[in-house]
């Protein structure tokens, strides 16, 4: 995937490889790569709830790295692999961190929750066996107005236990 | 006069021994519930039914909303905080390209009171081309002296806010604010409770223990912004709303438009958050609805985060100066608060009930009043009034118990007339280890550990007009439904444990329908009521399908109705468990492919304390106690809170899960209150510096301390749950409990919020001011 | 945001060629091009609208810009585009230069150092709440006054803070000054210079509008690291008013080289959150230089790091912070 060489201001073609499919999108390069899963592709799971980088509500994965959509270009993100919180689950298997968090009541009005599920589920992807600690440094950005943060810990604790 | 029955209730506190209470109650209610420990799904630990939806992003919250045709709108917003409107010309913008509808909502002339007071509004095809029209607007504003900070304000050459005749007049219930009171300058008040006579009650004390406490002004900060998706048609009005009451806001909206209630439907389905914030239509709802009629499109009315942060309400602050009179033993002789808070341009920054109702005391007096300011208007935020309230008080109280050589909580069982508070502390005290206290300040070294104590009071509300159905289809599937929304606490979840409970089924097997005006009219979410209100109703209505499917299921079993029960997916008869048939068996003798029962709420069996138009207080109060143990590094001045032992009751716990979640939350809330949340006004613009999330801080998980908590069952016999709330106890104890132990840790005491490093090392005299 | 083309050259000369400094940009409102490296900077700024360029110019398609590298005399070159989670996480940085390490890993927050390379760290704009409010047209952004100097300025400078209060927010930049790092720059020439980072920023008395030296059409390539000296010790503290996640209130880097004799050589104290360029506290250094490092030579550092401070009405309380932060630091990096 090659990047044009110069494209824009107005609506330009990009390609965006989401949660394993190539979607052809016409967009602008200001378009961040929040507003075209949620606006274009019609993925809402992505939250916006800052916009400024500060509460990590709108987490995804590029190349299965955590980083925040809100403050990434859509044309940036063009070439890589984007996983979002619809794209986690394999088919009717929920991600162990998904189970758990169910489980452990790791959520409540569910603003934050796909972003703190993605965060979560990407610590457990490079580090299986991580402490409390570990947990707290990946969710350190993560914002969440009704308090869940003790029971998001536990709930990928308790998924890290049943990873193979 | 309805028929009634009497019934004998298991009552009392079920940690420290049950005894029993006789009740009339009407008729028509199910049979007494015994304690938890005898029911299936009552008072377990049951994960929320839509958890998958929200692990998975499915759940549809009203940002995600998408109709289509939809409109974009935008606000043009006062951008200073006081001024006069001098020209508003809307032409270019309605001329402008995808410009559907543009409205005015102030005209010139008028006087504009905070910056992003708004007005004007647009709705255009694309947010880009919202913004183009919000420029296109050709406004002009003179500038006004103003004054956005309250002890200014107070001044008698401040500018003034309001002169008397606009003024907010108040509201006849009281809260937030009572109407007739005299407004001088910017102050508004006294709102004042009186009993006894407070100066005879100083004169007999012993002692008298005197303060004053600052409390900042906090924002909600919802994550899901205050949003509404508007799509007015020729058949009627449909409003998708992120919001706490959604019967109520139908309310509203029939009213302002001139609609009838049937063509009326208010939906909310996921929703980010309220805390307060999100309980009436408000201006953005209002708008949105006036911009969809014009444009005759669905209209999109998201704010975004700045707006979110100035103009989506506030918890006031406030300035309390407080007398406390006691004898030697402890009794309280007098007690008399004067506070000032400030809700910007709006009423209601007093300090609650709390004082008013905690402790047993003869003498007492509250003077309350509301300082204008020139800044967004304030409103509910989980605890009004109690939370700021007890920041105050239970500092008071510390205080005086050190001052009389009584341990806090000794002092507390003296003053203290609730059962429930009582085995809270007992039991706090033990699980915190509130016998290693030591003196304050006695930790050597620099880094000081301390250990406080404080207490919380909330009325125990009950929405009396509340609604809800089950129904029983013929294939053995049931509804529950409501027009009640679940704001995070899983209220759905709780109503099919209830609905399971009665059937015999398992949570899972109820379909919950809530959140949508179509449905019978389910409560508010604000007041911690919602539990205390829809659930005994939904009792009683599924007991009702219960007794209609027992009828077709005891011919089958040739048993006589009364002999049946539910249990474990089966109806059976009671003495001989073996003569059963499957709930879907049942079922499948309807004669029609649906029945139903609708109840409402009923009085709480003993009555009621006090009574409003809708809704009613519960005879006894909510209480709760926390401890906190902090440590506090007195050469950085930062605080960490490393525990907090919650203790809370709700009469009767559906989902302890559930509610130790919004315990957790309500600390944490209590936490960040305490240690970092503050609007920073800027004094010479007039503007808040940090309206985002990057300067204005809410608690992370790093700042999140070890939180124990335990729910007491309390079981009053007042209705057929007996169930009542617990967001809002659940935030007010902990910011003083943290105060209380920042003392004990320090020896310092700190009288002002937050308590962030500035004021901890200017509190220990290290940083050469006071 | 503002619409912007956008541009992904394949080399750094193509980028400097095209592009203009954002300061310059932030106070004229012309429409030259910009840089974005990670882009969480430069996206706030857009979304602001505090800059409108014509074009963004994407670093990123550059190859070999991200790369972290040893010579054979052992000192560390790393990449203008590397991320900081990357540089944070290199085992070169963890083993050589750990204060780095520390200062990293405690910025921002994990998915922002996932992006956030280090070359944007220490260009990002100042988060001056004025500066980053469209509402107020300050000096830094060519207004008429300094809104912070008598208004809220309990997160700003003590130190050379008459004209302009802002604290340069780079925690990174805090480590680095103290490792005396050098930066490598590139023009649309090709022409490269070097000079130390130290010198490379700029404060309000030479530029009230720009942070550092940068010149239009120049591209940051690299951070250059000289290996440390044996014996050297070195520390990264930082205090917030949250547990993490939150800038800091104040941040302090000690690098310390430590004879044989147990008698510091060189000494490097630098303080971040303190002044509108990282402020090397030269007298703490002279304190402790020529001395045993322990208790007593950090407490006489740590009140010479503090003279000389003017603090502002709201933020004396830093005196007293800053003052416990190096003395920590120092017997940090002795541990
Ligand atoms: C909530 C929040 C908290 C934060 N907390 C901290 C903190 O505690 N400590 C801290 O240090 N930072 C903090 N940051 C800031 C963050 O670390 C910076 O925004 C980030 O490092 C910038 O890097 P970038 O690569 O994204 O830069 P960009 O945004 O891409 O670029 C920044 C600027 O530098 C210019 N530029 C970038 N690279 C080059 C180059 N190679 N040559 C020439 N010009 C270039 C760009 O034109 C732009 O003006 C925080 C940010 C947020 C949102
Ligand atoms: S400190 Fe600098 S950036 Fe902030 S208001 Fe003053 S001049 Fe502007």
């Amino acid at each position: 995937m090659t990047r044009p060489e110069m494209a824009g201001p107005g609506k330009t073609a990009i390609t965006l490889a989401v949660n394993g499919t190539s979607r052809q999108l016409e967009l602008e390069p200001r378009t961040t790569l929040a507003e075209a899963l949620r606006n274009t592709l019609g993925l809402t799971g992505t939250k916006i709830a800052c916009n400024r980088g500060a509460c990590s509500a709108c987490t995804v994965w590029l190349n299965g790295q955590p980083v925040l959509s809100c403050m990434t270009l859509a044309i940036d993100a063009a070439g890589q692999e984007i996983t979002t919180i619809e794209g986690l689950a394999h088919g009717e298997a929920l991600h162990p961190v998904q189970d758990a968090f169910i489980e452990h009541d790791a959520m409540q009005c569910g603003f934050c929750t796909p972003g703190m599920v993605m965060s979560c589920a990407a610590l457990l992807e490079r580090n299986p066996h991580p402490d409390a600690e570990a947990v707290r440094d990946a969710i350190a950005g993560h914002y969440c107005r009704c308090g869940t943060y003790p029971h998001v810990v536990a709930a990928t604790l308790a998924a890290a236990e049943r990873k193979p | 006069m309805t028929a009634t029955r009497t019934e004998i209730f298991s009552a009392g506190i079920v940690e420290a021994g049950l005894g029993t209470v006789t009740r009339e109650i009407p008729a028509g209610e199910p049979p007494p519930w015994p304690p938890n420990a005898e029911l299936t799904w009552i008072g377990k630990d049951v994960p929320r039914l839509n958890g998958r939806d929200k692990v998975t992003g499915a759940t549809r919250y009203t940002v995600d909303v998408r109709l289509p045709g939809m409109l974009h709108a935008r606000f043009l917003r006062c951008p200073l905080p006081s001024a006069e409107l001098r020209k508003l010309d809307t032409a270019a913008a309605t001329a402008l390209d995808g410009a559907r509808a543009v409205i005015a909502l102030a005209r010139p002339g008028d006087r504009l009171r905070y910056a992003g007071q708004p007005v004007a509004a647009v709705a255009a095809l694309s947010p880009g081309v919202a913004a183009e029209a919000l420029a296109a607007i050709d406004a002009e504003f003179r500038p006004l002296p103003f004054v956005v900070d309250m002890d200014e304000a107070r001044a008698p050459d401040a500018p003034l806010v309001y002169d008397e005749a606009s003024a907010p007049k108040g509201n006849p219930s009281g809260f937030p604010a009572a109407p007739g009171l005299p407004v001088v300058g910017n102050v508004r008040g006294p709102a004042v409770v009186r009993r006894g006579d407070p100066a005879q009650g100083f004169a007999a004390a012993d002692i008298v223990v005197e303060g004053e406490y600052r409390t900042q002004v906090q924002t909600h900060s919802c994550l899901e912004p205050h949003a509404i998706v508007a799509d007015w048609r020729a058949d009627g009005l449909t409003v998708y709303m992120s919001t706490q009451f959604t019967s109520g806001v139908r309310q509203e909206l029939a009213a302002l438009f001139g609609l009838p209630l049937n063509r009326v439907r208010v939906v909310v389905d996921g929703m980010g958050g309220g805390f307060g914030s999100k309980s009436q239509l408000g201006v953005y709802g209002r708008t949105a609805v006036e911009l969809s009629r014009l444009a005759g499109l669905p209209v999109r009315l998201a704010l975004d985060r700045h707006e979110e942060q100035i103009d989506a309400g506030n918890r006031p602050g406030t300035f309390q100066r407080m007398r406390l009179g006691a004898k030697r033993d402890g009794t309280l002789t007098a007690l008399a608060i004067e506070s000032h808070g400030t809700a910007g341009v709006a009423l209601g920054a007093g300090i609650g009930f709390f004082a008013e109702r905690i402790y047993t005391c003869p003498n007492f007096e509250t003077l309350q009043h509301d300082v204008f300011v020139n800044a967004g208007p304030g409103c509910a935020m989980r605890g009004p009034g109690n939370t700021p309230g007890a920041y105050g008080l239970e500092q008071a109280i510390d205080t005086l118990s050190e001052r009389l050589g009584l341990d806090p909580l000794a002092l507390r069982d003296r003053i203290d007339p609730s059962k429930a508070r009582r085995e809270e502390r007992r039991i706090g005290a033990e699980r915190i280890g509130w016998s290693r206290r030591h003196k304050p300040g006695a930790d050597p070294g620099a880094v000081k550990r301390g250990m406080g104590v404080a207490q919380s009071l909330w009325m125990s509300n009950v929405q009396t007009n509340v609604a809800c159905e089950v129904r029983v289809l013929r294939d053995g599937s049931v509804e529950a439904l409501s027009s009640v929304q679940d704001i995070g606490t899983g209220i759905g979840t709780v109503m099919a444990q209830v609905v399971a409970e009665v059937l015999g089924l398992r949570p899972g097997d109820i379909t919950v329908r809530i959140g949508d005006t179509e449905f019978p009219p389910g409560g508010p979410s604000y007041g911690s009521r919602t539990t205390a209100s829809i659930t005994p109703p939904l009792r009683t209505a599924a007991t009702r399908v219960l007794a209609e499917l027992g009828r077709e299921a005891a011919r089958m079993l040739n048993a006589a109705p009364e002999e049946l029960e539910a249990r474990e997916g089966r109806i059976r008869v009671k003495s001989d468990p073996g003569r059963s048939l499957a709930f879907r068996d049942a079922a499948a003798l309807l004669r029609t492919d649906r029945i139903s029962a609708v109840e409402s709420r009923a009085d709480d069996y003993p009555g009621f304390r006090r009574r409003m138009p809708d809704a009613a207080m519960a005879h006894e109060d909510l209480g709760g106690v926390q401890f906190a143990e902090v440590a506090v590094d007195t050469e950085t001045g930062a605080i960490r809170v490393e525990r907090v032992v919650a203790v809370h009751d709700c009469g009767r716990p559906i989902n302890r899960l559930l509610l130790e979640s919004q315990v957790q939350g309500g600390v944490l809330m209590g936490v960040s209150y305490a240690l970092l949340e503050r609007r920073v006004m800027d004094r010479r613009t007039g503007l808040m510096v940090n309206a985002d999330l990057e300067h204005y801080k809410l608690a992370g998980v790093h700042d999140t301390p070890e939180i124990e908590v335990v729910i007491l069952e309390n079981l009053q016999g007042n209705s057929a749950t007996d169930a009542y709330g617990i967001a809002e106890p659940a935030n007010i104890a902990t910011a003083p409990a943290i105060a209380n132990a920042v003392y004990n840790a320090i020896g310092v005491r700190l009288t002002s919020l937050p308590m962030t490093p500035d004021v901890v090392l200017a509190a220990l005299g290290k940083t050469g001011r006071s | 945001m503002n619409r912007f083309a956008y541009a992904s050259p394949a080399t750094v000369t193509e980028a400097a060629a095209a592009t203009g400094l954002v300061a310059e940009a932030m106070v004229t409102f012309d429409e030259s091009a910009v840089l974005k490296a990670g882009g969480i900077d430069l996206l706030d700024l857009l979304k602001l609208e505090l800059l409108t360029p014509s074009v963004v110019v994407n670093l990123r398609a550059i190859k070999g810009l991200d790369a972290i590298t040893q010579d054979a005399a052992g000192n560390v070159a790393i990449g203008a585009m590397a991320t900081l989670s990357q540089v944070a996480e290199h085992p070169l940085v963890r083993g050589s230069y750990p204060a780095l390490a520390t200062a990293i890993a405690g910025a921002a927050g994990p998915q922002l150092r996932n992006v956030a390379t280090l070359g944007g760290n220490l260009l990002q704009r100042p988060h001056c709440w004025y500066l980053r409010s469209p509402a107020h047209h300050c000096l830094r952004k060519g207004g008429g006054h300094c809104f912070a100097i008598h208004g809220e300025n309990q997160y700003h400078a003590i130190f050379d803070n008459h004209a302009c209060a802002i604290v340069h927010p780079s925690t990174a930049a805090t480590a680095l000054v103290a490792l005396n790092a050098e930066v490598e720059l590139h023009d649309a020439e090709g022409a490269t210079r070097r000079l130390p980072l130290e010198d490379f920023f700029v404060g309000p008395d030479d530029d009230i509008q720009r942070e550092n030296a940068l010149r239009p059409r120049e591209v940051l390539t690299a951070i250059h690291l000289r290996k440390p000296a044996s014996g050297t010790r070195m520390a990264h503290l930082r205090q917030g008013e949250k547990a993490g996640f939150d800038w800091p209130l104040a941040d302090v880097a000690v690098v310390l080289a430590i004879g044989p004799d147990g008698v510091c050589r060189e000494a490097s104290v630098v303080l971040g959150a303190a002044a509108p360029v990282p402020h090397r506290a030269r007298a703490a250094e002279q304190a402790l230089q020529g001395r045993h490092p322990g208790e007593a030579a950090a407490g006489d550092a740590a009140r010479a790091a503090l003279r000389g401070a003017t603090p502002l009405s709201l933020n004396a309380y830093k005196l007293a912070l800053f003052e416990t932060l190096v003395r920590r630091a120092i017997l940090a990096a002795l541990a």
